[in-house]
């Protein structure tokens, strides 16, 4: 099993420092969401593994081993970076035999990638006919010719139609099932949260969290309750008397925060409310991610005002 | 990792894309087209050289050898395609050497071909006017030729990688060579002489005066091309792709 281990990683361009003092490590048979703002790091930090840039200080290694030492590398590591790397003049099928032929890797694998990622019927076809969703497609074709134990994609979900979307939360759900390293970076929060397990986060280049994604997003999203009654009154003073504070929705449902459903429901029982609805309102990574990010820039502001 | 898988991957590139092996059917085109020319002319000059009569064509014919050399390298300039490159062979050095391996080879074997075709069509025009021309004379012609276009295709591959864009080099070469040939022409015994295009150009002729001779003058075109592929090289290695 392999891992990408990633050790005070730190890139500079120029002044600005766009991975700063990185640490963390990506673990085998799950999917580690690669989450933060746009420029937040996350396309730097997938090249410095790469050995595509220099880092200015510190390491990433896969399996222990710095790419560029790496035997013919796609057996095992496959990375989509940009969908737009294929020449618009090569067809798609030639486009992958140049990668294969590189790394000793059969014309025959080729054939098998673009069948898995659905390309089959285009693949004689020249890159600059295929839409962006067929180009993301390619690109993971790429990723996957070599049948690598990690898997590296950067925004693989841009452009891919909704049937394109489905498919590649599957593929990346069973990559992980083979015990395979995936880490796949986004922006996407309710994208990320139909497939990751595990989340990294960055913003400013600096690691922000490195947790599984439901404790995430339970650390972060208060707990509240939704509630239907045809008597606000009642409901509110039984709530008001246990301590909790009822907001009403505009749909016209009650919401009732930092509440379990539990006590909700015993203490609305025994105060003898009717209840036509009680629910747990799930946090979403969306919430999550805001509530970190906000904390975030409240921490770097503070210097300015001292 | 062994060269033999990166230099077929980087013959299959050149392979795969239509406008690489356009240029070097236009390079064969061009120059034998001028031979011909150059034949039907048959000039009673005293200074006629039917080595070069037979050769004039590779003045234009150099720009499509120079465009594939640039070509071949600036599409790895294009949207991120050298970091798939170099994530398949990180190995930049050896993938450089593959890269300048693929355009030397069919560039050296077309320039040959080339230069034979040429000379064939241009003997054919000037009849008795080539009886003057050696055996000798004629294969250092034919050899010198290709080597000279295999040199100013590295030359352009290099820059190419130094310049990272096949548009920068081609509007730096091309006027290059057309001014240097065409303005600053038959000046001989200046530091004109030693300029990568006319200093290799010598080899085309029959009869040479200056410093440099045929083989003088094709090595230093090859310092040139050495120059900017050491250049592009160490481009290549140094910069983050």
């Amino acid at each position: 099993m392999t891992s990408i281990e990633i050790q005070a990683l730190t890139k500079e361009y120029g002044t600005r420092r766009a991975v700063d003092d990185l640490t963390c490590t990506v673990l085998p048979g799950r999917v580690t969401g690669f989450l933060g703002p746009n420029g937040a790091g996350k396309s730097t930090t997938m090249r410095l593994v790469l050995g595509l840039d220099r880092p200015t200080s510190g390491t990433a290694t896969v399996g222990g081993r710095a790419y560029v030492t790496l035997n013919e590398p796609l057996r095992q590591v496959g990375a989509l970076l940009d969908a737009q790397a294929a020449h618009g003049s090569r067809t798609g099928r030639d486009h992958l035999r140049v990668l294969a032929a590189s790394n000793r890797i059969p014309d025959r694998r080729v054939d098998e990638v673009l069948q898995e990622t659905g390309l089959s019927s285009v693949a004689r076809r020249r890159v600059k006919t295929y839409s962006l969703g067929m180009r993301q497609r390619l690109g993971i074709a790429g990723a996957l010719l070599g049948d690598p134990e990690v898997v590296m994609l950067d925004e693989p979900s841009n452009g891919l139609d909704p049937e394109g979307i489905i498919w590649i939360r599957g593929l990346l759900r069973r990559l992980a099932e083979e015990g395979r390293t995936v880490l796949v970076s986004s922006h996407l929060m309710n994208e990320t949260a139909s497939f990751a397990d595990h989340l990294v986060v960055l913003g400013r280049g600096r690691l922000l969290a490195d947790t599984p994604m439901r404790e995430f997003i339970h650390a972060r999203v208060e707990p509240r309750v939704r509630v239907r009654t045809p008597d606000a009154t009642a409901l509110r003073t039984a709530l008001a008397r246990h301590g909790h504070d009822a907001v009403q929705h505009e749909d016209g449902h009650w919401i009732v925060r930092h509440a379990r459903v539990d006590d909700i429901g015993r203490l609305a029982s025994e105060a003898g409310v009717p209840l036509l609805e009680l629910a747990a309102e799930e946090g979403t990574l969306e919430q999550a991610y805001l509530d970190l990010t906000a904390g975030e820039t409240e921490f770097t502001a503070q210097p300015q005002e001292a | 990792m062994a060269f033999t898988p990166v230099l077929h991957a980087e013959w299959l590139k050149i392979r795969t894309l239509r406008s690489l092996p356009g240029a070097l059917l236009a390079l064969f085109a061009v120059t034998t087209a001028f031979a011909a020319l150059a034949g039907a002319d048959g000039s009673s000059d005293p200074d006629f050289d039917p080595l070069f009569s037979s050769f004039f064509g590779v003045l234009p014919g150099q720009i499509a050898a120079v465009s594939f050399g640039a070509m071949a390298v600036s599409s790895e300039y294009h949207g991120g395609a050298l970091r798939l490159t170099l994530a398949a062979v990180p190995q930049r050095g050896r993938w450089f050497a593959a890269k300048m391996t693929a355009i030397a080879v069919p560039a050296l074997l077309v320039g040959l071909v080339t230069a034979l075709a040429a000379l064939a069509v241009a003997r054919a025009g000037l009849g008795s006017a080539a009886n003057g021309l050696t055996t000798a004379q004629q294969v250092r012609g034919v050899v010198g030729c290709g080597v000279y276009l295999m040199l100013m295709a590295l030359f352009a591959a290099g820059l190419t990688a130094v310049l990272r864009s096949g548009v920068a080099t081609l509007s730096v070469l091309i006027p290059f060579i057309l001014v240097v040939s065409f303005v600053v022409g038959d000046a001989v015994g200046t530091v004109a002489d030693y300029l990568p295009d006319k200093a290799g150009q010598i080899v085309l002729h029959q009869t040479y005066e200056g410093t440099l001779g045929p083989w003088s003058g094709l090595a230093v075109t090859a310092l040139w091309t050495a120059a900017a592929l050491l250049t592009g090289l160490w481009s290549v290695r140094r910069r983050d792709a």
